[in-house]
């Protein structure tokens, strides 16, 4: 197609080629002088879904708040379409933002509005469509994410999947094709757990999203995940970038192994031993 | 980038829409609009939308055609895209027009005898709740007199500090203005009948039976009533309340008594502050109607008593412990999220300051 670059033209695969959607090149970020990550970089090609592992307090959350442009990193720079967010004026960082759909662990619903309204309510701020072209617009999404029954629900009525599948819904409803999720697995039973990695395959494969995705939760990396970075928090460093089954079987360094293998720190295999 | 448009043509045959560039969510308006003008102006024909000349298509850009082809219209007058990528027209025809047929529902409006009905159930339910609350603090305050060390006396320091101490220059303003303020009004009319020293007997019973305590209250209500519904509020939605209670201890122990305790000893110590200030700003508006403060201070101890004394102290101790007691029980009574915690915190400080109003005018008609 030259032309045609329609959204739902991804099949699935990463296309590997051209400007990445997301560049971090060489970020250190951390709070005050405490540095939690040096010299990260890596891309997110069009089309892929990159997922972002490490333990707990290793940045991983910090770094998409980077991403997003929340905070400013220390130094380096972040790409979106080949656009620094780092370097810009305020108005050219809003308008990358909004090339951004991001939802936050707690899927950061408004209170006072329901669940279609929450998904409408970026269309109701950036929009000039009528209130039923909005609503349509917004209840599709709500199909897309299978919460099509729950539109009338407030969100201290909804469960925590619930509340992350809304979440995902209204970050998609500016037409934005890179989504950043914020921990989606966390917290959330099995089979719920797996409904969402399949959302999320399936909003790849239609809609031709980009994800970037940051979890711990094993069985969801081996399911969505086409390329991960490990951030380790002793180093502070990015320690190992490449498919999820490569780093499992194939990776030489041992904090890789022992993420993947879920096995506990040394000390405590003495102790309990 | 090529601008989105759409742009209607007809024949015997039918209609043709061409949609044509880039739909997106901020391009899309006028595209959908004018898509939708042409089907209503041709209800009978059939259209064919050509989708050849798009060039990108996202959500809202999906919603649009999905809104063209899912309208009823006669058999021989449907809506036909043509040329449309294969995956685009797949995801177009995986919606199910029927899941879309309602309206869309929005927050449920409520009509007024609906309001009037709602509030009046709200208060008798409230009113229910608060005997509850109030009985099971009686309990409470009964188990703390027998019990040493049921209440943590290191709270009470800290809730008095932060609700008396700091409370002090704001409560020194408003008794300050109010002494000010009434005695000059009354001296302006009180002097036309030369009556000016009297109005020193006015502020001085004023502020002590009255004012000190009610504006005292007041400030209390908006400043440490709110903060009280706030924090129990908080502590509720992030269920540390229940964490408190899978301990097998009562809330009321840990998170209330301190604050109700506190409370009604920081109130009557502010209005006493209130008091003094109130009465030094009256003593100096005098001077300006040539009452000097000896002379103002001789026709004030002829004018008080203790009784006056006494009635602000007791007043402002009951009206401590109402604000104290709305205030926790608003909290403790907050639903989910961020929303309910602020309906809790408004709600505390205008029910504190309704119920000091009529406590209050109970005060009066029993004193008088």
């Amino acid at each position: 197609m030259t032309e045609t670059q329609l959204r739902s033209d991804h099949s699935g695969a990463a296309t590997g080629n051209g400007t990445p959607v997301i560049s971090v090149r060489h970020v250190r970020m951390g709070y005050g002088s405490r540095v939690l990550l040096n010299d990260a970089s890596f891309d997110v090609q069009r089309g892929e879904i990159m997922v972002i592992l490490g333990g707990s307090g290793s940045g991983k959350s910090s770094l998409m708040k980077i991403i997003i442009g929340l905070y400013p990193p220390m130094a380096g720079d972040i790409l979106i379409d080949g656009k620094s967010m780092v370097t810009g004026s305020q108005k050219e960082k809003a308008q990358l933002q909004r090339k951004l759909g991001v939802m936050y662990q707690s899927g950061a619903l408004f209170g006072s509005l329901n669940v279609l309204e929450n998904v409408r309510f970026p269309l109701d701020q950036f929009t000039d469509l009528s209130l039923p072209e909005k609503n349509l617009t917004a209840r599709m999404l709500l199909h897309q994410v299978e919460m099509g029954y729950a539109e009338s629900l407030m969100p201290g009525e909804l469960s925590g999947g619930m509340l992350k599948r809304a979440g995902i819904a209204r970050a998609m409803a500016l037409g934005c094709d890179i989504l950043l999720l914020d921990e989606p697995s966390a917290g959330l039973d099995p089979i719920t757990a797996a409904n969402l990695d399949r959302t999320i395959l399936s909003l790849r494969k239609n809609l031709g999203f980009t994800f970037l995705v940051v979890t711990h939760e094993l069985q969801s990396i081996f399911t969505i995940a086409d390329r991960a970075i490990m951030l380790d928090p002793v180093s502070r460093s990015i320690i190992a970038e490449g498919k999820p089954t490569d780093l499992r079987e194939r990776s030489t360094d041992p904090r890789v192994r022992q993420f993947f293998n879920r096995q506990p720190d040394a000390v405590e295999q003495k102790a309990s031993s | 980038m090529s601008m989105a448009t759409a742009s209607g043509s007809g024949s015997d045959d039918g209609v043709t829409v061409v949609l044509q560039g880039r739909i997106t969510a901020y391009t899309a308006a006028p595209i959908w609009q004018s898509a939708v003008e042409t089907l209503i102006q041709n209800p009978n024909r059939p259209i064919v939308v050509d989708a050849s000349r798009l060039s990108y298509v996202d959500d809202v850009g999906i919603a649009l055609l999905f809104d063209l082809i899912r309208r009823e219209r006669p058999p021989d007058a449907k809506v036909e895209i043509r040329e449309l990528a294969p995956n685009l027209a797949a995801l177009v025809r995986g919606y199910n027009p029927k899941d879309f047929a309602a309206p869309a529902r929005g927050q449920r409006r409520m009509g007024v005898l609906e309001h009037v009905g709602f509030a009046t159930t709200e208060i008798f339910a409230y009113a229910k709740q608060m005997a509850g609350f109030l009985s099971a603090c009686a309990r409470a305050f009964r188990q703390a007199l027998t019990n040493r060390g049921a209440v943590n006396w290191r709270d009470v320091l800290d809730v008095a500090t932060e609700a008396g101490a700091n409370a002090v220059p704001i409560v020194l303003l408003t008794g300050f203005l109010m002494g000010v303020i009434i005695a000059f009004e009354i001296g302006l009319v009180a002097q036309q009948f030369g009556a000016v020293i009297f109005v020193v007997n006015g502020v001085g019973v004023a502020m002590l039976r009255e004012l000190g305590a009610l504006m005292t209250a007041i400030v209390f209500a908006g400043r440490t009533g709110a903060a009280f519904a706030a924090q129990i509020g908080t502590q509720k939605v992030n269920e540390e309340v229940n964490a408190i209670y899978t301990f097998g201890l009562n809330p009321i122990h840990f998170l209330v008594l301190p604050r109700l305790v506190a409370a009604m000893l920081v109130v009557p110590l502010l209005s006493v502050l209130a008091d003094i200030v109130g009465i030094f700003g009256g003593a100096l508006v005098m001077a300006t109607f040539d009452v000097g403060f000896l002379q103002f201070y001789h026709q004030l101890l002829g004018a008080v008593t203790t009784g006056d004394f006494v009635l602000g102290i007791v007043k402002a101790a009951v009206f401590g412990l109402t604000i104290a007691a709305v205030g926790c029980q608003r909290g403790l009574a907050t639903g989910a999220g961020a929303v309910s915690v602020g309906l809790s915190a408004t709600s505390a400080v205008v029910t504190s300051i309704v119920l000091i109003i009529v406590i209050d005018g109970l005060f009066a008609v029993l004193t008088s």
